[in-house]
């Protein structure tokens, strides 16, 4: 950070990685780095390091979710609802981090066209939401199964079978077989993720509407208010619990099947044993119905392959059951008063309006409210059906293309092929194609792969260890894109704290961290930094959670802790709305706690201001 | 006429005999707002004062040609009419009455000397002006009957302090006509005290609480010779969404060497810290909500928490008035006749400054 004047960052062009990340640009497509041919344009630009979708180095296949999204997201913006004055968010890698950028408003008359076209097509999607909704969950579903359904061959044979020559020659192999699976596989994803965004930024802009509504009348408002009056507990977000709550509830009919499950053993000994009584058989038949698509929930964001789901780790959800089991057996509720959560939402908005003064602002207040209540619900809802259910698909499919690379010599792991990019894998794959046809001892480029994969390892786990800078550029004078404002935070505030060079920051020197105060109260206690969900088994009861961020698969843990931070994750993140119903402090979006807090530390969340103090080091 | 009304029976409709702060003690008590116990002496009990010692004459004597610009004959007027009534005995039935009530006070707060405020109420305070009010005395921390039946006297006699006098004057107020009550009130041994609003005072906001406390009694916190801690907390939600400590350098407590009210200093590592626990903040913004409720309006309150009870019981209501600044604004609409698609629309249309 050499060159950083104050009120600018590092010039992205000039700005160097450390030594140990050499090779690193070949990683990614071409067009994410920043280049000469686009020097004037990205220099002016204000790059940001996106901690929300990429807190971590980015493994090169990972990456196709971004750019799946740099495109849907922008597109929905400029193109398709035409919010006026806002254009796209633009990406580039730096050193295996993800840097992104709000671009600048369009000309005025473009800025007038995209105003008229806003206007006929966003409110027809407020006025027929619930009928867009069941269509988007239709075709969503229907997606997901297209891309569960598409055959990897699990070898190459010998010789075709052969009822693919006779009577009639199928007229394509095994060979396009590999080669167009992956293509199948990397066009759902992007077709998928062109879905996500069908309603997300108009939720968001509804969302940003409503919190200027209720600023203007109170003006005093915390954001977690507008969030508690918005927010509710929807179906699809917390489904995987209540699944889990019902399979317990099953169990607790036979005791030979809660017996079982409360043992201290692997899952896949538990599933072994319940499969020699017809009682373990029928529960098991149950968790198989459950399976799909309630299980296929990440362990950790969904962005990334190695994080794994319920589905890899059935660990995860059996000792959440043998929990539930437990619990029942000494009498406790274990489902959540959904309900309820509903119900106090409900009395919240109540009384914030009955605290208004005239009837015009009752009814714009009134107004306003329906507009977001219409559509907010898509933003909890679609999480469940892109980020968990479509990636988990799609990251056990393409581990079936690894373990054919591994087969053939060309990986040492399944898992190496996500060390190759969205472009890179084709050009594998066909090489193992082309090593079939020709026939025979074939010599393959396997070693040239290995140490490939191998080197890139290394240089994700180097950049693992190197703090890069939050910001490249000049900061913007204003921003209209509602993705930036809402999901990133990015305001006056958050660019001078940056500015003031986190960065440059050693963990052990800070005391505190700053993050959005999304569950009140104040508790104290050793912290547990768990990075991925597995660690879990190591926490202990008492102890303050703190890690990247939570979802539904972490959502038992809960009753288990006093306070928990976040790194990422506003007032309506999962984590928020988990401890706000159990009533523990939280803090989210605090960017850094997992990298200056230590498993240990005695540390003080306080819920109502959004700070936590490191009390002790340990 | 009653000489003496327990709070427990007075409410608003008793402001002619017992005053406005008595009538708003009294009738917080019936809505169930934790005041400390108490009674009115009544106005009844101040005309028969007047009646009995046969000084109405005499007083009235002082002041019936007064000039009140000339602020020597003012003042000489005010000490006269005041020694005159402190000099004359108590008439024999109000004494005991105040006597029995003190005792029984005593009794309740199971004590033989029960530390009291004497508080003078005046009917008049409801005047449009709010000046009126706390032109007459408190004497804290009263102890024993004798001085109870001294300071209700001493209350009397601040009917004439010499703004009194000439504030009646200036405003056309008959002296006469003015009648005041005192109420004798258990006092709070106070940890700390101090105001609170139902509404956030520098934006009005409606909804937020806001409270400043300080250590020791809340004098410090009226008069603003401290800076008090400050909180504002969010109503509905009950999040404390803003919490400022400062140096609380000095406060009000009791002496018991000298008998009366001092102000000392507070040792350095005590200054910093905060004078209410959350539970106790908590509690109070349940109370103000629920005042502001029964008032249906917006309020203006002291309050203390008492060292010698614990939580709940130690968070007590002094005194509540309707706030005045932000209730007597115009209602405008802030956002005006507006679609939840205009307001979106508007919102498309907005770009966030951000340097």
């Amino acid at each position: 950070m050499a060159d950083e004047k104050a009120g600018r960052f590092p010039d992205p062009h000039e700005y160097q990685v450390p030594p140990e990340l050499e090779g690193w640009e070949e990683m990614y497509p071409s067009h994410y780095l920043f280049s000469d041919d686009r020097k004037e344009w990205e220099s002016k630009q204000f790059w940001y390091l996106d901690k929300i979708h990429a807190p971590e180095p980015m493994p090169p296949l990972d990456q196709i979710f971004q750019e799946a999204w740099q495109i849907s997201l922008s597109q929905y913006t400029t193109r398709v609802f035409c919010i006026p004055p806002a254009q796209g968010i633009a990406q580039r890698m730096v050193g295996c981090y993800m840097y992104i950028c709000a671009i600048a408003p369009p000309p005025e008359e473009i800025i007038g066209e995209k105003a008229a076209l806003f206007e006929k097509r966003v409110f027809y999607v407020f006025e027929h939401y619930e009928e867009l909704w069941k269509k988007w969950l239709t075709k969503f579903k229907a997606l997901g199964n297209e891309m569960a359904a598409v055959e990897v061959p699990k070898e190459l044979p010998k010789f075709v079978p052969e009822d693919q020559v006779l009577p009639a020659p199928r007229g394509y192999y095994a060979s396009y077989d590999l080669m167009t699976a992956f293509d199948k596989l990397a066009n759902l994803m992007i077709k998928g993720w062109q879905y996500h965004f069908e309603m997300l930024n108009l939720t968001y802009l509804a969302y940003l509407m409503f919190g200027d509504v209720t600023r203007k009348l109170f003006p005093g408002i915390s954001e977690s208010a507008i969030g508690k009056m918005v927010a509710g507990a929807y179906v699809s977000m917390f489904k995987p619990e209540e699944e889990l709550c019902r399979l317990a509830r099953v169990a607790r009919t036979s005791s030979i099947v809660s017996e079982v499950l409360k043992k201290e053993m692997p899952a896949q000994e538990k599933i072994a044993e319940l499969d020699k009584t017809s009682e373990g058989k029928n529960w098991l038949q149950e968790f198989e119905n459950a399976k799909d698509p309630w299980f296929y929930v990440s362990c950790g964001s969904g962005w990334f392959h190695h994080e794994g789901s319920w589905l890899t780790n059935l660990n995860i959800p059996f000792s959440y059951i043998k929990d539930y089991v437990e619990r029942l057996e000494r009498g406790e509720t274990i489902e959540r008063a959904l309900d309820v959560i509903n119900k106090q939402r409900d009395e919240i908005v109540a009384e914030y309006r009955n605290l208004i003064k005239t009837d015009d602002d009752r009814k714009a207040f009134d107004d306003a409210y329906k507009t977001i209540r219409t559509i907010y619900r898509y933003a909890e809802d679609h999480l469940f059906w892109v980020e968990h259910w479509l990636h988990t698909i799609w990251f056990s499919k393409i581990r079936e293309l690894g373990k054919v690379l591994v087969d053939n010599r060309m990986l040492d792991r399944p898992d190496d092929i996500f060390m190759f990019n969205r472009y890179e894998v084709p050009e594998i794959l066909t090489e193992v194609a082309t090593g079939w046809a020709l026939g025979v001892d074939i010599p393959l480029r396997g070693s040239y792969y290995k140490a490939k994969a191998k080197k890139r390892r290394d240089i994700l786990e180097a950049a693992a260890n190197w703090n890069p800078t939050p910001a490249l550029g000049v900061p913007p004078e204003e921003v209209a894109e509602p993705f930036t404002i809402m999901l990133w935070g990015v305001t006056t505030d958050r660019v001078k704290e940056w500015l003031e060079g986190m960065g440059e920051v050693k963990g052990e020197d800070v005391s505190e961290v700053k993050g959005f105060a999304s569950s009140a109260g104040v508790a104290e206690g050793p912290a547990r930094v768990l990075r991925m969900l597995k660690d879990i088994v190591k926490l202990q009861p008492g102890e303050v959670l703190v890690c990247p961020s939570t979802n539904p698969s972490w959502a038992p843990v809960f009753t288990k802790i006093t306070a928990a931070v976040t790194d990422i994750g506003g007032l309506t993140s999962h984590a928020a709305i988990v401890c706000r119903e159990y009533g523990v402090p939280s803090v989210t979006g605090t960017g850094i706690a997992t990298s200056v807090i230590k498993t240990g530390d005695i540390i003080r969340v306080d819920g109502d201001t959004g700070a936590v103090t490191i009390v002790k080091r340990a | 006429m009653e000489l003496i009304l327990n709070f427990n029976n007075v409410d608003k409709t008793s402001l002619p005999q017992v005053g406005g702060k008595n009538a708003s003690l009294g009738e917080m008590i019936k809505a169930g707002i934790r005041v400390p116990p108490g009674f009115a002496v009544t106005t009844a009990a101040y005309q028969h004062f007047i009646a009995e010692t046969g000084i109405g004459d005499a007083v009235f004597a002082h002041i019936s040609d007064l000039d009140v610009n000339d602020v020597e004959s003012l003042n000489k007027a005010s000490a006269g009419i005041q020694e005159l009534m402190r000099s004359s005995a108590m008439p024999e039935k109000i004494n005991r009455a105040v006597r029995e009530n003190y005792e029984t006070l005593c009794r309740t707060c199971g004590t033989d000397t029960v530390p009291v405020a004497v508080r003078s109420s005046a009917t008049a305070e409801d005047l449009p002006t709010a000046s009126f009010a706390g032109q007459q005395d408190t004497y804290l921390w009263v102890l024993g009957a004798d001085r109870v039946v001294e300071r209700v006297k001493h209350c009397w006699a601040s009917l004439f302090t010499p703004r009194a006098i000439s504030y009646r004057v200036k405003n056309n107020f008959p002296h006469e006509k003015v009648l005041i009550s005192v109420g004798v009130q258990k006092m709070v041994h106070s940890k700390a005290a101090g105001v609170l609003f139902t509404l956030n005072p520098t934006n009005g906001d409606p909804s937020k609480v806001v409270i400043e406390g300080s250590w020791g009694l809340g004098e410090t916190v009226v008069s603003g010779s401290v800076t008090p801690d400050k909180f504002v907390v969010d109503k509905v939600i009950m999040e404390v969404s803003e919490k400022t400590i400062s140096a609380k350098h000095i406060e009000c407590v009791y002496n018991a060497g000298t008998g009366g009210v001092v102000e000392v200093d507070v040792a350095p590592d005590r200054q910093t810290r905060c004078c209410l626990d959350d539970r106790e903040v908590m509690e109070l913004v349940q109370m103000a909500k629920y005042i502001e409720e029964h008032y249906a309006r917006p309020m203006d309150i002291e309050w203390a928490i008492d060292e010698d009870v614990t939580f709940p019981e130690n968070v007590f209501i002094v005194q509540a008035r309707p706030e005045t600044v932000w209730s007597q604004k115009k209602k405008e609409s802030v956002i005006g006749k507006k679609s939840g698609y205009q307001l979106l629309m508007e919102q498309a249309m907005k770009r966030i400054k951000i340097s």
